[in-house]
């Protein structure tokens, strides 16, 4: 079953750029609003474009001229991305419309309505939601929808849009140094906490994870306060979700916010030096032990 | 300045219980001011502080609020002053009702400079409230901002973007939303603890929410993976050999 029509809104052509594909599943008719595209987006029959935002504007500020689009053309589902400028623009955009931008971790159509599924108590619990109104305001992770095969008809229909006057200019852009991370392809991988003293230590985490063939990941601290490994390596409530063959955890304490991440796992290890973690509580195999010990020799096992 | 940091209240989630039928026992959960919430209050106290301003806390929300024991805390990590909507009907709200509920408290405080807004709530963690709220208010809003400096009339902040970090310049009023890499939230000392008690809590009464965006048709306890819990501890060598030995069983080694 699905609805009339889906509109993806990108605030730039790389952002999300799937989600058009997934939207497939939901509605007959794909459509899409493209800021700064020179081109139709895979997938969509029709791409809305819009102007690149002129310089030291955000393409956030087309918020309002693009929620009364989405009305005039009674968009019925409007879908944005996860990353923080799609989630800006989401808020945005829902706000002006009169409803919440609703954060999905499932969505379906049933009947003749939307059904979404969200988590709740950090992560403790999943609900059931349908959207009261029209349209409904979404913002997908990726990997949420399952990519459909059709290309979608490929016009493109340029719209004039003037950004808001708004008094915010972008003075600097700085690139960010980073390292391309795939935890969701990973089937091993060795996840890291506040076990770990020092950023230089991570090193004996590395080594094991080469020998294990393993990506690295994090709890949240690690990523963000401490700084030691970039934001798309933490997992949990508010990371990533994973489903690995193993989820080995070294230093991590379990709480419930990181643990929903990973408990999807086949196997989970955890390896802590207090026996009343509650990591132990959600673990197949639980070492306990100090990782300043362990790790070293089970790397060299391994290695053998 | 004047800064204005929204606050939420929610259960502690270690605290709430699963039953065999997957609904949530939140009988032993206290209700805390969110996690992330305590790095809003600190980025208010600061730049209240930077600008010789004030630094007001609102929080919207149900009966939870009423505690004493949970203003005072408020008040504790750096608070001039704190501005209560408490009502049975304004418990539960989503994000578009909250954000109406913050709109509407505003316009009863006198010349709010800036709105800030957590990371996310501790319970749902939507990300969204600060956006809608900003949409509502028609000023300057951002989320992601991880550094915010006063200059002048405005402000010059950082957001990092997934591939990069933009600087902007910001005109007040506005709303930004938090990361909570932003700063270290004080822990209050006994003397926060003891001044907590003098400053003020005001109550707002009579505001109303509008209709929820959606209908909820369940909410369950996610579904917990058997696991083996086995545990190893002891001699490292030994408790290595056994793991090498369980990881191979498993298929996990290389
Ligand atoms: C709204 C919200 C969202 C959140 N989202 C996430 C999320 O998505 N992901 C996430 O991870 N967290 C999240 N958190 C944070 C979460 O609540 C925990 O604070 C965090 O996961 C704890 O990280 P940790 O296990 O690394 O640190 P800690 O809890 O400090 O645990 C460190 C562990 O290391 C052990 N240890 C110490 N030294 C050694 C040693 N030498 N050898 C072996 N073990 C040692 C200790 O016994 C302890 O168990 C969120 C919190 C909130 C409020």
């Amino acid at each position: 079953m699905s609805l009339g029509n889906a509109w993806v809104v990108l605030p730039n052509p790389a952002a999300a750029a799937g989600l058009a594909r997934g939207a497939r599943g939901l509605a007959d008719e794909v459509n899409a609003v493209v800021v700064g595209a020179d081109a139709a987006l895979p997938g969509a029959d029709l791409t809305v474009a819009v102007p690149a935002p002129p310089v030291g504007a955000l393409a956030e500020g087309y918020a309002a001229s693009i929620a009364e689009l989405l009305q005039a053309r009674g968009a019925q589902i409007v879908l944005l991305g996860a990353d923080v400028s799609s989630r800006l623009l989401a808020g945005l955009v829902a706000a002006r419309l009169g409803t919440s931008a609703l954060t999905v971790q499932g969505v379906a159509v049933e009947g003749d309505g939307l059904v979404v599924s969200r988590t709740a108590y950090a992560g403790l619990a999943t609900t059931t939601e349908r959207p009261a109104g029209s349209p409904a305001v979404l913002v997908v992770a990726p990997g949420v929808l399952p990519a459909q095969e059709e290309a979608g008809a490929g016009r493109v229909e340029h719209v004039d849009m003037a950004p808001a006057p708004e008094p915010l200019r972008v003075v600097e852009v700085r690139p960010k140094a980073g390292e391309p991370v795939n935890l969701a392809a990973a089937t091993r991988v060795v996840g890291v906490g506040r076990g770990f003293a020092d950023e230089a230590d991570l090193r004996l985490a590395r080594e094991l994870a080469a020998a294990l063939g393993a990506e690295l990941a994090c709890s949240r601290p690690l990523a963000e306060g401490l700084g030691w490994l970039p934001t798309e390596r933490y997992v949990g409530v508010s990371g990533a979700t994973i489903r690995p063959d193993l989820y080995l955890a070294v230093g991590v304490s379990g709480q419930v916010q990181h643990m929903v991440g990973v408990n999807q796992a086949k196997v989970i290890v955890a390896i802590n030096k207090d026996k009343n973690a509650p990591v132990f509580g959600q673990a197949d195999l639980g070492v306990v032990g100090d990782l300043y010990d362990v790790l070293p020799a089970l790397t060299n096992a391994l290695a053998r | 300045m004047k800064v204005v940091a929204c606050l939420k209240a929610a259960p502690e989630a270690e605290d709430i219980g699963t039953r065999p039928d997957r609904t949530l026992d939140l009988d032993k959960a206290a209700w805390k001011i969110g996690t992330y919430d305590l790095n809003t209050i600190e980025a208010a106290r600061v730049l209240a502080d930077e600008t010789g301003g004030v630094a007001v806390g609102l929080s919207v929300g149900g009966p939870a609020l009423a505690s004493s024991k949970l203003r005072k805390d408020a008040l504790s990590r750096g608070l001039d002053e704190f501005v209560v909507v408490s009502d049975e009907a304004l418990a539960d709200l989503d994000t578009f009702q909250t954000a109406c509920v913050l709109r509407d408290a505003l316009a009863g405080i006198d010349g709010v400079d800036l709105v800030l807004v957590g990371a996310g709530s501790s319970d749902v963690y939507a990300q969204q409230v600060g956006n809608e709220l900003g949409a509502l208010l028609g000023v300057a809003t951002l989320n992601g901002v991880n550094k915010v400096t006063p200059a002048g009339d405005h402000l010059v902040v950082e957001r990092p973007l997934e591939d990069a970090v933009q600087v902007i310049e910001v005109g007040l009023p506005a709303v930004l939303s938090l990361t909570s890499g932003i700063n270290t939230p004080r822990i209050p000392g006994m003397r926060d603890v003891l001044a907590a008690g003098k400053r003020p809590t005001t109550e707002v009464s009579g505001l109303s929410a509008p209709a929820p965006s959606t209908d909820r048709t369940s909410l369950l306890a996610v579904e917990q993976v058997e696991r083996a819990h086995r545990v190893v501890d002891g001699d490292t060598a030994d408790v290595v050999a056994q793991l090498v030995d369980y990881l191979n069983s498993v298929g996990g080694a290389r």
